[in-house]
């Protein structure tokens, strides 16, 4: 019997009666009890969920952290106008969140993570990498900091095991706030003028991973100018009874600066035109990679990745110290290959020679090109590459080699993004 | 105390004999050492304790086994004290029926062990000519620095050397490991012997100390390590004076070369500055410091507790987690007021190692009982009367007798203390068929479950062994890979008790192998 179907006359009724030798045995004790595997359900939907179903008008779902979002909600096209042009609003309530508290929090998460943590101001955020003993790499993430004590890191996928058996010895808490903690990602050179309309004082004078709490309509909502678009954008992280009324404010306050919902294509697009790798899809976490190639070091996902290897202990560290001197031996380049249709890429060759897998591939608009991000040998990188495709017309496909060369920027990577204070116009 | 300004290059944590060891090893070497010994005395395991005043006692282990000759010599440890009472001590196997079986040392009591045995007494010969040389062929692996797992040059070379060695020791030697190592001592005793007694003998000297049963994969091996072990000393010996007697020569031997030893010291925890090892900090807040600090208390408590995993990454924590020894073997000791006699058994040999394992039938069926959590209803265990060549021990006409009772649960349902009386109760009843006065002479006496033994001579989880000595417990993965090789991760501490290879026992092995490595790696 669970309290809420216990009558309160009921309870109040058995009294101990102290006369009585014999203990008295309540027979709920003996009562089966219906269990519900707390993780039995595998389909989750997000808060948004029902908001955002009437959105869609291509029907178009596809799935996140178990999660159903919507892939397109219109066009591809018009969202990615949207995005460049104005701004977007997207449900990404999927990521992982994880609080990290208590009296060791700083000295926890300074041995979790591969960067020095020590200029971490209260209400700033952080990219962070953290890596197992053998140096390679576990996840990355946004690592928040709430307040002195209490942190919040922000991943593609959940590291809860990991994190709760390097938690011993540290007077930390460790919980997964995933399903209790909404986020709307604000993107786009309109963004801070939306989010101005919909009653944010001061939005343009929040620097780069800075954070605050804002009042939208009497709901609290910690504000934080962090995405992954190379853009202009802001994410909001609200309490999931508060997230639909928050969602519905900013679409009525944004339309008349053209802002629209947008699906998880769009973020991976945007992503891949800002060359940011993501777990999962473009190395695979240590523990999750069966085959050993499938896992990366961070020196070859990021060229120039966020170490303190004069940090005393972390994890990995005697294992990053080792690799730092030699040259990785492949990287994640952001390759473009010359085409003027969208193509599916698949195999990096030197020649003939496959050298590399393009992990993230898609059309890019802003360059009219076909763009991928690739694990490629270092030594290949010097010579010339191609790309191979296939292209899909009616039933009929075509294997295309396509020339490709390395970008030097990303596809998209704008000034306005980390300008200080940010701009309320185009 | 002003211990600081004294300056060491080496502290030792934990007195024990592997401690000791290691401390008379780098005091020898000209290095200013410190032992830190959290309990009243030093010798860990190894000492002798009064059962009751006048009677005195190995109060946990009772025979040196496996001391290696060269550590003796080169510490000088006949120089400081150490006699022996008896040297190889004899094994006899105790029969129900008073037909006792002495296992043969030499030509003469061969004979007689054929006579006893006709059918049996070739197998046996052959079977401990086998044992012997794939012993020759593990020993020299017991007294050297496992390779690096992480190079694969150093791999190849060491299993490289081993085949080859097991070349030479002749065409049959390869097979005959092969054939060893995965198999049960109980399959391949009851493939070559008839005799039940027999049988439960040599099985109780492969499986004592372990967990699991004669039939248990790979303990077939174990006795070929036990033998191994026994090839590095001189067989079984009794130390003069008890096993305390080793303890007090390596506390002269470490004095004599100007290290100190101190005891009722606790330490609280290592100190751990820039990334590296620099010293201790007592229970009372003093500190100690040195460049090298040897842990010979347990490789868990060691990096968990002492150093902390702030220090270290979650890696190297969670390869230890999992290494929780569990000891299965209780210890009684007991004061007699008259030699007990034993039924049939020859008056000379009652100073001999008395094995009381009838057959493999009932060795294995005490096994499953404790692994069900139950006592054993015929406890099965080694006996030994020291004070039969060691009248030091006890009152003139007077006698102790220590017991190991092998295959008791680690932990019962209850708690000991409920169990303790019926535990002796039984052991007392079983001796009792054997020596049917024992029960009358008995005057005082100790019992000591795994919990004391943890509790009272620090060993954790009271196990002998620190981590059963088996083949996945032994070389690179004792007692974690990453630990392998007496370092730890973190810079300056290195690990030199039993739970480091080649493990438990009073062999002083893991001691000395560590204080070389650290004296050739210049850290002091």
């Amino acid at each position: 019997m669970t309290p809420d179907t216990a009558h309160p006359d009921e309870t109040a009724q058995e009294q101990v009666d102290l006369d009585n030798e014999q203990a008295a045995v309540d027979p709920a004790l003996f009562e089966k009890q219906p269990v519900e595997p707390p993780f039995a359900r595998t389909v989750h939907t997000t808060p948004l969920h029902l908001l955002i179903s009437a959105e869609s008008r291509t029907n178009r779902w596809t799935e996140w952290n178990g999660y159903t979002v919507p892939d397109v909600l219109t066009d591809l096209g018009d969202e990615y106008r949207a995005l460049r042009g104005a701004a977007v609003l997207a449900d990404h309530s999927p990521l992982v969140k994880t609080r990290i508290s208590g009296r060791d929090a700083t000295d926890y998460l300074q041995r979790l993570v591969t960067r020095d943590l020590s200029s971490l101001a209260v209400h700033a955020a952080i990219p962070v990498i953290f890596c197992e003993g053998a140096g390679l790499v576990l996840g990355d993430g946004i690592l928040f900091r709430l307040g002195d004590e209490e942190y919040r890191l922000v991943t593609e996928e959940t590291h809860l095991a990991w994190m709760t058996e390097s938690a011993l010895g540290f007077r930390v808490r460790i919980e997964d706030v995933s399903a209790t903690l909404a986020m709307l990602s604000l993107q786009g050179p309109l963004s801070a003028a939306c989010l101005r309309d919909a009653g944010v004082k001061d939005i343009e004078s929040l620097a780069p991973f800075a954070a605050c709490w804002a009042d939208i309509g009497g709901m609290p909502v910690y504000v934080s100018r962090t995405g992954a678009s190379g853009d202009l954008g802001y994410e909001l992280w609200a309490d999931v009874e508060d997230a639909p009324h928050l969602w519905r404010r900013l679409m009525s306050k944004g339309m008349s600066h053209g802002l629209r919902p947008a699906g998880f294509a769009l973020r991976e697009l945007a992503r891949l035109e800002a060359a940011l790798p993501r777990a999962g899809r473009d190395y695979l976490s240590a523990f999750a990679a069966v085959m050993s190639g499938d896992a990366a070091t961070p020196f070859e996902l990021w060229s120039a990745p966020a170490i303190s290897l004069n940090k005393p202990v972390f994890n990995g560290g005697r294992a990053l110290r080792r690799l730092a001197d030699k040259p990785p031996r492949r990287r994640l380049v952001a390759l473009v290959a010359e085409a003027l249709e969208p193509v599916a890429l698949s195999t990096v060759l030197s020649g003939t020679r496959p050298v590399g897998t393009a992990t993230t591939a898609g059309f890019s608009p802003a360059l009219g090109a076909n763009i991928a991000l690739a694990l490629v040998e270092t030594s290949a990188l010097d010579g010339s590459l191609s790309l191979t495709g296939r292209r899909r017309e009616g039933l009929s496909t075509q294997e295309l080699v396509l020339p490709a060369r390395i970008m030097e920027e990303p596809a998209w990577k704008m000034a306005r993004g980390s300008a200080f204070p940010a701009a309320l116009g185009l | 105390m002003s211990w600081d300004s004294e300056g060491f290059d080496a502290i030792v944590v934990g007195g024990g004999h592997n401690g000791l060891v290691a401390a008379a090893r780098l005091a020898g070497e000209g290095k200013r050492v410190l032992v830190a010994e959290a309990g009243p005395r030093a010798g860990g395991a190894a000492v002798t304790s009064e059962i009751t005043p006048g009677y005195s006692v190995s109060a946990v282990a009772h025979l040196l086994e496996g001391f290696p000759r060269r550590i003796e010599r080169k510490l000088k440890l006949a120089r400081h004290g150490l006699r022996y009472a008896v040297r190889n001590v004899a094994t006899v196997a105790l029969d129900r029926d008073g037909k006792h079986l002495l296992l043969p040392r030499t030509r003469k009591e061969f004979a007689v062990f054929r006579e006893a045995l006709p059918k049996d007494a070739e197998a046996y010969r052959e079977y401990v000519a086998h044992r012997r040389a794939l012993a020759g062929l593990v020993a020299p692996l017991l007294g050297e620095r496992p390779p690096e797992l992480a190079d694969p040059d150093a791999l190849r070379r060491f299993l490289r050397r081993s085949v080859w060695r097991a070349m030479l020791k002749g065409r049959g030697t390869m097979q005959n490991l092969l054939r060893t190592l995965p198999e049960s001592i109980g399959d391949r005793l009851d493939a070559e012997f008839e005799s039940p007694l027999l049988k439960g003998a040599l099985a109780f000297d492969a499986t004592l100390g372990g967990g699991e049963g004669p039939y248990a994969p790979g303990t077939s091996f174990r006795a070929v390590l036990r033998e191994a072990m026994r090839l590095q000393g001189q067989g079984a010996c009794l130390p003069a004076g008890g096993m305390g007697a080793l303890a007090d020569a390596l506390v002269a031997a470490i004095a004599a070369s100007g290290g100190k030893i101190h005891l009722d010291t606790e330490v609280s925890r290592i100190l751990v500055e820039e990334g590296r090892v620099n010293g201790i900090v007592l229970s009372g807040g003093v500190e100690i410091r040195a460049p090298l600090v040897l842990s010979a208390i347990s490789p868990g408590v060691t990096m968990l507790e002492l150093v902390g995993a702030h220090h270290v990454e979650t890696d190297d924590i969670r390869e230890l987690r999992n290494f929780s020894p569990r000891g299965t073997a209780a210890k009684i000791n007991l004061a007699l007021d008259r030699l007990p006699q034993f039924t049939g058994l020859a008056p000379e040999l009652h100073g001999a190692r008395l094995l009381i394992a009838p057959s493999l039938a009932e060795l294995d069926e005490t096994s499953h009982a404790a692994q069900n959590g139950d006592l054993p209803l015929e406890p099965v265990m080694e006996l030994l009367l020291p004070s039969f060549a060691d009248p030091s021990l006890a009152p003139e006409g007077q006698h102790v007798i220590s017991i190991i009772v092998h295959n008791i649960p680690h932990e019962i349902e209850g708690g000991w203390e409920t169990h303790r009386e019926a535990l002796v109760q039984r052991v007392i009843r079983t001796l009792g068929g054997y020596a049917p006065e024992i029960a009358d002479a008995m005057i005082a006496g100790e019992i000591l479950m795994p919990h004391d033994i943890e509790r009272k001579y620090g060993l954790a989880g009271g196990d002998w062994h620190q981590g059963d000595i088996r083949l996945d417990g032994l070389l690179v993965s004792r007692p974690a890979p990453g630990y392998s090789r007496y370092e730890t991760p973190l810079p300056g501490l290195w690990l030199c008790g039993a739970g480091s290879h080649p493990g438990g026992g009073v062999t002083g092995l893991p001691g000395w192998v560590a204080a070389g490595a650290a004296l050739e790696r210049g850290d002091a």
